[in-house]
């Protein structure tokens, strides 16, 4: 119980560091891919946060980005191995195209996902626990204070550039 | 799929139906109809009917998107 | 099996902070977090193959709902 919870855990901080990583190498934070994203950016700017963090919220919002590219590959890993990661790479690309999205962090994400998935099931972990983890890694990010998440992203942000 | 997964997933659906019946602006009632779909979700996967969620996921945005026209801003703000 | 506990609390946790939140622009990353956790117990429920093609169908789907509603909000063209 204890151990399945420090698992769970674990594989929240490995998911948060891949995701963050890779939307901010594909600069995500830049500019709203549609303009939804600028409109949600706008208000959570105007609640306190700053602006590029809130873009890359928007964008996460408005299209299938590397987070969901995390948790559906490591969805495909727990149904069936690495086959089933490369299926869930292929269904982001075409969740990418239906939102007008041009991007190719989605099926980045999915991609490298699928391994490090795999490589931490080989080490003890289960994928459930990825499960589990990706959708507590989004809620810090999208669901517990708009206005801090986005500074720390913002953060990040003026280190990459 | 046990009795505290059905009331966390029960509360779900329900806040939804909740919080459109309650809420005034239009945008507002059309995310909480979407959470209302979201709580319904879980109960249809765990009876296996997986074809069944397949095509109402894909029946679901598409009617959002027919109704979203009839509620622009500009008619009347609400 | 504690994962799909842990999954379905924090969807009842964004809906309730989806109700409660004022602004529109604001309530909607809150239901993507719900979206993630319902496409999460979809496979955690059912460890078949085809669940894995439901969940991406119900992702993709709510995230084109999220899209549009966020469009047409801020008032702009909505493409397609």
């Amino acid at each position: 119980m204890l151990g399945e919870l420090l698992h769970i855990l674990a594989a929240a901080a490995v998911s948060w560091i891949l995701f963050v990583t890779v939307d901010i190498l594909f600069k995500l934070p830049e500019a709203g891919g549609v303009s939804g994203a600028s409109a949600i950016a706008r208000d959570i700017e105007a609640g306190g946060g700053a602006l590029s963090g809130g873009t890359m919220m928007g964008n996460i919002v408005c299209s299938p980005d590397a987070s969901a590219g995390t948790l559906l590959a490591a969805c495909g890993v727990y149904v069936a191995g690495i086959p089933g990661g490369l299926v869930a790479a292929a269904l982001v690309f075409i969740g990418n195209r239906i939102c007008h999205d041009p991007g190719y962090a989605g099926t980045t994400g999915a991609v490298l996902a699928t391994f490090v998935v795999y490589g931490f099931t080989q080490v003890g972990f289960a994928a459930t626990d990825f499960i589990a983890g990706m959708v507590i890694a989004i809620l810090t990010i999208q669901g517990l204070s708009h206005a801090h998440a986005s500074r720390l992203l913002a953060r990040l942000w003026r280190v990459r550039e | 799929m046990d009795e505290i997964l059905v009331l966390l997933f029960a509360a779900v659906a329900l806040i939804g139906a909740l919080g459109t019946y309650l809420q005034r602006d239009r945008f507002d009632k059309l995310i909480a109809l979407g959470i209302v779909y979201g709580g319904i979700v879980p109960f249809i996967a765990a009876r296996g009917y997986l074809d069944v969620l397949i095509a109402v996921s894909l029946i679901v945005p598409i009617t959002t998107i027919i109704v979203l026209p009839l509620c622009r801003r500009d008619t009347r703000d609400a | 099996m504690i994962a799909i506990y842990i999954v379905a609390a924090i969807a009842v946790f964004a809906v309730v902070r989806a109700t409660v939140e004022k602004n529109t622009g604001r309530k909607l990353p809150y239901v993507n977090v719900m979206n993630f956790a319902v496409a999460g117990a979809v496979v955690l429920l059912i460890g078949h193959p085809l669940a894995l093609v439901a969940a991406a169908a119900y992702f993709v789907g709510s995230t084109l709902e999220a899209n549009a509603i966020a469009s047409t909000y801020a008032g702009g063209e909505r493409r397609g």
